[in-house]
């Protein structure tokens, strides 16, 4: 039998950075904030990464889990009551220690807070309020700070904790109410919208305040964010992108993260994922997510019921481009803002220093790689003055082709008509995507 | 032809286009260059300027005034740039801006015309410079030492330390902190609340500046502890860590050694 010591600090802050890893928002952006010259830390809205794991994603915050001492029985999580996994707590005072010490020596942007349920939602996000006000008023640290909002808590508990923190999130967890029940028991939809919704009409309530009064205190000045667990529940994609698309526009949320699942706990009822974590996946709905919020794109575009999934070859610009032909070749000197954004290889930058360029001459391939456009993509779907930059066909078969073939540079003209192959194309891409069969490769 | 030879400094560079600019030489008879070259060129004449803070203030000022603040943010970074063609270059790009054929209008837009060869070098070099310093404010690490300073080591290819200062003065306005780049042999100076400055040419002593506190070493184990536990085993993935994190600035890091 082990008898629980006293941990040192080490141990636990490795323990709860262990359980608090699979959390994905790290990001300390959305909140531009000058020092007061009294305390210590700012802001700046495009926000820092100090470091990166070895997993390749960012270490921005200080990210642990208050404690890991659970009372819940989510069937994903590491910390589920049932699991046999050394528990711990911080106290505040440690929380805050971590966070100066830190913050001080630039290896952080600030904390990100979040909790496992000890005794219930009250008493902990009773906790987390103590650490924040804590750090706030007694540290005087003015850097960034993301908080959870424990579903369940009390509306009070949680309106002054978000007047302490940057960014509040309530985790969606899964994407539909159906798999929350049968993997996560102890939560429901509704229990997890309350706080979402809460937040979102306080921070309108706070930027009325705002305009009366200049100085007054501000509701979680960043916004907030969600995540969802991709490839444990069988959900298509169709429908992930569907329920960002109406958090953004019905819960004004911020970011939306998704989070490839992990299985850390072997159960009947999760999938077994024999080939890692759905990485590519994760990948192809962070791109989409990115077309909803900066390019001015919406779900039905992108996916429809007929055709759920993401294309695992192509991107879903590029997938876009490729069944809308009938708007290009696009005139880079002429189109506007928004049609550029549209052309695989212009991002919202480049589409903004063309429109800057081109007021003083007109703009050829050159240029626009200077300009940070990626040519390898754009190419095929656009035109300077009238001239291609090659004699290339815009027809979906010819474009499909190159854009697999050329993961490097620019394809030569050669590449516009197709040699004549002896083996089967499946040989070299493996299983061939749908569109390809169609177009008759 | 006539060159004229810049020091290697922003001053330089700037009180080099005010010499050229007011030699009345003609500009196609001109050519702006850091430093003498091992092969001198034939038919040349090489004058030497040496750096005038006036007259290097004229020169920022016009800039200023004439082709807009953005040109000058990105014109000061270019010149803060390792590249050794950067004098002739952004002395073509003050012409373009500046010359009196050019009306005040358009003087503001030079600065976006990609076409043109010079500007476009200027936005290149101006884009590094500015890329670097970012990566200066995620990756530079400060260690206390026992005398209560916060010290950093960085190894900077451009000249990055006047784009960083405003960001960590803000950022720890009570605090006592140097940070060294020791490329160019600089330190950054922030004392309590006074402003921060730049020392040129200053080595802080090797044996000070290893000098580290009981507390300082505790908080290091902790925070390369937190890095490593962090990391999700199964999404291992080495590639793009690096991509993000080049392997050149890990030596000077706490969480890289």
């Amino acid at each position: 039998m082990q008898i629980a010591k006293e941990m040192d600090l080490y141990t636990k802050l490795n323990i709860l950075t262990d359980a608090a890893k699979y959390d994905v928002a790290c990001t300390s952006s959305g909140v531009d904030r000058k020092g007061s010259g009294k305390g210590m830390g700012n802001c700046t809205a495009a926000g820092i990464c100090h470091s990166f794991s070895a997993d390749g994603r960012c270490i921005a915050l200080l990210k642990i889990l208050f404690t890991n001492e659970c009372i819940f029985d989510c069937k994903y999580c590491m910390n589920r009551s049932s699991n046999d996994v050394p528990r711990t707590s911080f106290t505040p005072d440690e929380v805050c220690t971590l966070t100066m010490e830190f913050y001080r020596r630039n290896y952080i942007e600030g904390l990100f807070l979040s909790s496992g349920i000890l005794k219930n939602p009250g008493y902990t996000m009773e906790l987390l309020y103590q650490t924040l006000y804590k750090l706030r008023h007694e540290h005087h640290f003015e850097g960034y700070i993301h908080v959870k909002a424990i579903p369940g808590a009390p509306q009070e508990l949680i309106t002054r904790t978000g007047f302490l923190a940057d960014r509040m999130s309530v985790n969606l967890e899964l994407p539909t109410a159906d798999s929350l029940r049968k993997l996560a028991p102890h939560k429901t939809r509704k229990k997890i919208l309350a706080p979402m919704r809460q937040v979102q009409l306080q921070t309108q309530e706070n930027k009325h305040e705002l305009m009366l009064f200049r100085n007054a205190p501000q509701f979680v000045p960043a916004g907030q964010s969600t995540q969802m667990i991709i490839g444990a529940t069988p959900e298509n994609d169709y429908q992930i992108l569907s329920v960002a698309e109406s958090l953004y526009q019905k819960f004004d949320l911020k970011r939306v993260f998704y989070s490839a699942f992990v299985p850390v706990n072997e159960d009947a009822m999760l999938p077994a994922l024999p080939g890692g974590p759905p990485l590519l996946r994760e990948h192809r709905l962070y791109q989409a997510d990115w077309l909803l919020r900066f390019y001015g794109f919406q779900t039905q575009e992108l996916l429809s019921e007929k055709r759920p999934n993401f294309n695992v070859f192509l991107d879903p610009k590029c997938d876009w481009a490729l069944s809308h032909l009938e708007h290009f070749p696009v005139e880079i000197n002429r189109a506007d803002y928004y049609t550029l954004l549209r052309v695989p290889g212009i991002g919202p930058k480049s589409a903004r220093r063309i429109l800057y360029a081109r007021k003083s001459g007109s703009l050829d391939f050159p240029d626009l790689k200077k300009a940070g456009v990626v040519l390898k993509r754009a190419v095929y779907f656009i035109t300077c003055s009238g001239r291609q930059m090659y004699p290339l066909r815009i027809e979906e078969d010819t474009i499909l082709r190159n854009l697999l073939q050329s993961r490097g540079p620019a394809p030569s003209e050669t590449l516009t008509y197709r040699q004549l192959s002896l083996f089967d194309d499946d040989q070299i891409f493996g299983s061939i995507p749908d569109k390809l069969l169609q177009a008759g490769a | 032809m006539v060159i004229f030879l810049c020091e290697d400094s922003v001053d330089g560079i700037f009180t080099g286009i005010y010499d050229a600019w007011a030699s009345r030489l003609g500009h196609d008879c001109i050519a702006l260059r850091i430093h003498a070259p091992m092969d001198l060129e034939l038919f040349a004449e090489y004058r030497q300027v040496s750096a005038d803070a006036q007259k290097a203030e004229k020169v920022a000022r016009s800039i200023r005034e004439k082709m807009g603040l953005d040109a000058y943010q990105t014109i000061y970074q270019a010149a803060l740039s390792k590249s050794p063609d950067r004098a002739d270059h952004i002395y073509r790009v003050t012409l373009l801006g500046m010359s009196r054929h050019t009306p005040s209008e358009e003087a503001r837009k030079v600065i976006w015309k990609l076409q043109d060869p010079h500007v476009s070098r200027i936005f290149e070099l101006s884009r590094r410079t500015g890329n670097e310093a970012h990566r200066y404010l995620q990756f530079v690490r400060f260690r206390e030492l026992k005398n209560g300073v916060l010290f950093s080591e960085i190894h900077a290819e451009n000249q990055i330390l006047p784009l960083i200062g405003d960001h960590f003065s803000d950022r720890f306005p009570n605090e006592n902190f140097m940070i060294y780049d020791n490329t160019h042999n600089d330190c950054l100076i922030h004392g309590g609340s006074r402003p921060w400055f730049i020392l040129r040419d200053t080595r802080p002593d090797a044996l000070q500046k290893e000098d580290i506190s009981l507390l300082e070493q505790q908080m290091q184990e902790l925070w390369r502890g937190f890095c490593s536990s962090i990391a999700i085993e199964q999404r291992k993935n080495p590639h793009l860590q690096q991509q993000f994190w080049p392997l050149k600035f890990r030596p000077w890091m706490t969480e890289g050694q």
